[in-house]
């Protein structure tokens, strides 16, 4: 082994800036997006990191939802074919986060060198599956996805987390009386940096915050799994990264080691991501191009005697490269076992159909039917962020495995605002035809589409139906009506009718009181009361009472949720958004097939 | 085979243990409510004097002119300047309920709120405070109202309400009846002045909403549970949180589909300012389907139970016949 040596590549400094410069503006860029106002002129800002991504170019035009936004990934994909996965030393905001923590955490810590190369081998096999799932028509590769996992951490865990620490901390120094903590509260709310406050009721049952837990999980993992290998997960795992590998197989500008290599492996040591293997002779080491993140630090600072050299132009001998590709048959049987998967996705999504708890209570202008959905959304969690009710949250299973963290409402803490990207001077100027959905607005693949006011308070997200054993009206007997006075339509979806219903404290009194109520009741009518006796009568519960009771216009009803959303029982809301029958798909003018024509077409409608 | 645990690995563990424990705590945790305090603000001076008595001005189509109009109507050329004193802190809670447009009528018009603000800061108040805690996304409401801007440029302080500053105040008067205690928001609170501007609308469940309505947006909390015996609770509120003025406007009034709105065909130009100290009063003259333009057959004055429960509470009269109009 000898000594590193302290020289630094001029690129050295460049690639520090570039990977700082991405995390920043991927992380300001959510940040704008999360404000909801940066997006609202250049939705592609808001999708720049998604849009990129080959793996949802190609994944998504297998699963048959090809839009041509995602042309944009081409670039990468074209400089991966000479520089294989500089993306991923360069720019992945997700790399840069691992690489900070290393710094942080592990900077001093010795890792297993002879950490099994044979792991190399999953992540081909995890980009073979993906691929051949999103040919059944399911966009599940956008749980490995590195840049859809940043987002959707991003969206679910660092913000909520920061926001939460941001308010507890400044509510705690405002309460200590420290003066300017009241007044930068303020203005982060007002600027709307704040998540809007979850208006959690007690007792909910909604999925909420709980995927908060999982999705940190999912992250620190990725971060501490470096404890055992530095870029455990891009080594290893990372699908983009495997495909970037791949297409920059045969590049000229990969490192060649020269015969001048002592065989000392401090390339490979010193190697972020291990991207040396020692030659099947023993006598030298040899570069993995497939792994080549283009940080060039084994050229100046790791060989001790300069044989490493990074592109064209010196001649090196150039041997087969070491089988860290897994071989046909390993593709073939990855490709296989899904063919058997995938199908198994698709019955569990239909067995779970009939269940009460499944979600499918999609964003305004998420595709149908509902399997169109699953093909083309990405899970990368960005219309989660967007939501200015914080009302979208990712599903769990309950539409199937294969729904895993796609989009839903949880109308206990949100609901869909009625003018949600909609200004108060465009109502006023009538000028309504621009996109009025921020999900739909930065929707990287179309899975959500835009759609303009007009379209959107119209568009059916699901059906609003009364839960008679629960709606105070209904099945306790007192005045409420909440639900119907908070219905944002112009046209309220939920009216009531006056009944005479029997009072339940009526019902409660024993029955002798009950019978001396009657007997006194018949009196009045004969008008032979004494004053007493009125009085008497007054005192006691009337047998019944006069109630409103509400009742839902289900051709009217939109679905936003504002009236589940308001309920004020404790625990589930008496009104509850159901997803819709059907018929009213068909009869709410979804004109599906149209609209995804119109959409492979480019660009929303 | 013990392996020592490293310094940085306990500190990283036991910091992530932390955050992850207090973020639990802090999102399950997130209730309104929070320490006691008591709502302080005076009385007009003529609280008493002027329980029957309302301000009123109609006509035209100024709003700022008809508030100005209304208010000396009632309280002669001194106008504001018998209730504010110099210094004052005024808080100010227009209805910014929803999010709307002001010609749909169901936020107060921002004109007459911007003119209040400027009479307050003329009569010599320090500050004027400008909320209200929304029914709808508040930053929609403060926005699509144009109250925000309005009060801004009239030189109020607007800012959104924050869950963590209300206060739980005891409703410890003998006349609330069904109330007990009800987080209020700390600048109505700590406010030396309250003004109540609230917009004539129609309600699904009281039939209308005018002033005495219109301070549940002072109130936190779980506010669907004030719809259960909506006109006693309404009445409890009152007693306990008592305006300084009233100011109904109802330059539109909102004849259906109230209190959201969203339709122009629902509004009915009236061109009408009522203010008066007693919210019960303004309310009951502005419910008297002869005085506003309630669509025939829609309620009668009986059945705004609000405004009988607020007479029994002393706080004003239910009988129009009292009412001592000042025009």
């Amino acid at each position: 082994m000898a000594k590193r040596k302290s020289r630094r590549h001029q690129l050295h400094a460049l690639r520090i800036v570039s990977q700082l410069v991405f995390l920043g503006l991927f992380i300001g860029l959510l940040v704008a997006t999360a404000l909801g106002t940066a997006v609202t002129a250049r939705p592609w800002l808001a999708q720049l990191f998604l849009i990129t991504d080959p793996l949802l170019l190609v994944g998504t035009t297998l699963a048959g939802a090809f839009s041509a936004a995602l042309l944009a990934a081409l670039a990468v994909l074209g400089f991966s074919f000479f520089f294989p996965r500089a993306y991923c030393g360069w720019i992945c905001p997700l790399g840069t986060s691992m690489d900070i923590v290393d710094k942080v955490l592990f900077r001093k810590r010795k890792r297993t060198r002879e950490a099994a190369p044979a792991l190399r081998q999953v992540k081909y096999g995890l980009l073979v599956v993906l691929l051949v799932t999103a040919v059944f028509g399911l966009g599940v590769f956008g749980w490995f996805d590195p840049i859809c996992i940043a987002t959707r951490s991003f969206a679910v865990v660092v913000y909520p987390i920061a926001d939460w620490a941001a308010k507890t901390g400044l509510v705690a120094a405002e309460k200590a009386g420290v003066g300017p903590a009241a007044d930068v509260y303020d203005w982060a709310s007002g600027a709307g940096l704040f998540i809007r406050d979850a208006n959690f009721k007690e007792g909910s049952t909604g999925i909420g915050y709980l995927w908060l837990a999982v999705f940190a999980a999912v992250l620190l993992g990725i971060w501490l799994a470096q404890a055992y290998q530095k870029r455990f997960w891009c080594r290893n795992l990372c699908p983009l990264g495997a495909m970037l590998g791949l297409v920059g197989s045969a590049s000229p500008f990969r490192p060649r080691v020269s015969d001048a290599c002592i065989a000392c492996g401090a390339c490979r040591d010193g190697c972020k991501v291990g991207a040396f293997q020692p030659a099947a002779d023993g006598e030298r080491y040899r570069n993995l191009v497939q792994e080549f993140i283009v940080c060039y630090a084994c050229e100046r600072e790791f060989c001790p005697v300069d044989a490493i050299h990074i592109g064209v132009g010196r001649p090196a001998p150039v041997r087969p490269a070491p089988r860290v590709v897994p071989g046909r048959r390993a593709f073939l049987g990855s490709a296989a076992a899904t063919v058997v998967v995938a199908p198994a996705m698709i019955l569990d999504q239909r067995t779970r159909e009939k269940n009460e708890t499944n979600p499918k209570v999609r964003p305004p202008g998420a595709l149908r039917p509902d399997t169109d959905f699953l093909a083309v959304c990405v899970r990368c969690g960005a219309c989660m962020r967007v939501c200015p009710t914080n009302a979208l949250h990712p599903s769990g299973i309950e539409n199937g495995v294969a729904g895993l963290w796609t989009p839903t409402f949880v109308f206990n803490i949100g609901y869909c605002e009625y003018y949600c990207g909609v200004s108060a001077e465009d109502v006023q100027a009538g000028r309504l035809d621009s996109t009025a959905n921020l999900c739909g607005k930065v929707c990287p693949t179309g899975a959500i589409r835009p759609l303009t006011h007009s379209e959107k308070v119209a568009h059916k997200i699901g059906t609003a139906v009364f839960n008679h054993t629960r709606c105070l009206p209904w099945a306790r007997g007192e005045e409420c009506l909440t639900c119907e006075e908070q219905c944002p339509l112009p046209d309220k979806a939920i009216s009531h009718r006056t009944e005479d219903v029997a009072n339940l404290d009526w019902l409660a009194l024993p029955e002798s009181q009950r019978n001396r109520y009657e007997d006194l009741q018949a009196r009045l009518a004969d008008d032979t009361l004494s004053a007493a006796e009125q009085q008497e009568l007054e005192s006691m519960p009337p047998k019944s009472r006069l109630l409103a009771r509400p009742y839902v216009l289900r051709d009217r009803c939109i679905g936003c949720g504002t009236c589940e959303n308001v309920c004020p029982l404790d625990g589930p809301s008496g009104v509850r958004v159901e997803r819709l029958q059907t018929r009213e798909i068909h009869s709410g003018g979804t004109r599906r097939r149209v609209q995804r024509r119109s959409r492979r077409g480019g660009g929303g409608d | 085979m013990a392996r020592g645990l490293s310094r940085r690995t306990f500190l990283a563990g036991t910091s992530a243990a932390a955050i992850g424990a207090a973020g639990m705590a802090g999102l399950s945790g997130c209730g309104g409510g929070g320490d006691q305090a008591a709502y302080r603000a005076r009385a007009h001076p003529q609280a008493e004097a002027w329980k029957n008595r309302i301000g009123l001005a109609q006509g035209g189509n100024d709003p700022a002119r008809n508030v100005r109009t209304a208010i000396e109507n009632l309280c002669a050329k001194d106008g504001v300047r018998t209730f504010i004193r110099q210094g004052d802190v005024v808080a100010v809670k227009p209805n910014i309920g929803w999010a709307q447009v002001p010609e749909m009528g169901a936020t107060v018009d921002p004109a007459v709120v911007a003119e209040v603000v400027r009479l307050c800061r003329e009569a010599g108040a320090g500050t004027v405070k400008v909320f209200d805690n929304s029914v709808g996304t508040d930053t929609k409401c403060y926005q699509f109202s144009g109250i925000e801007t309005a009060a801004r440029e009239a030189g109020a302080e607007v800012f959104l309400c924050q869950r963590h500053r209300f206060r739980t105040v005891v409703f410890a008067d003998p006349r609330c009846k069904r109330l007990k205690e009800w987080p209020i928001y700390d600048d109505v609170l700590t406010a030396d002045v309250l003004v109540n501007i609230a917009v004539a609308k129609t309600h699904n469940l009281s039939y209308v909403t005018l002033c005495m309505k219109n301070l549940m947006g002072t109130q936190g909390g779980d506010r669907g549970k004030m719809h259960q015996e909506i006109h006693q609770n309404l009445a409890d509120l009152n007693v306990t949180i008592t305006p300084t003025f009233n100011i109904l406007d109802a330059t539109r009034v909102m004849i259906d589909g109230g209190p959201s709105g969203g339709r122009k065909d629902q509004i009915v130009r009236a061109d009408t300012i009522v203010c008066g100290t007693s919210a019960t009063t303004v309310d009951c003259w502005a419910a008297d389907p002869a005085n506003l333009p309630w669509p025939k057959g829609h309620h009668d004055l009986a059945a705004v139970e609000m405004v009988t429960r607020g007479a029994e509470a002393s706080l004003g009269t239910a009988d129009p016949a009292k009412i001592e109009v000042s025009a």
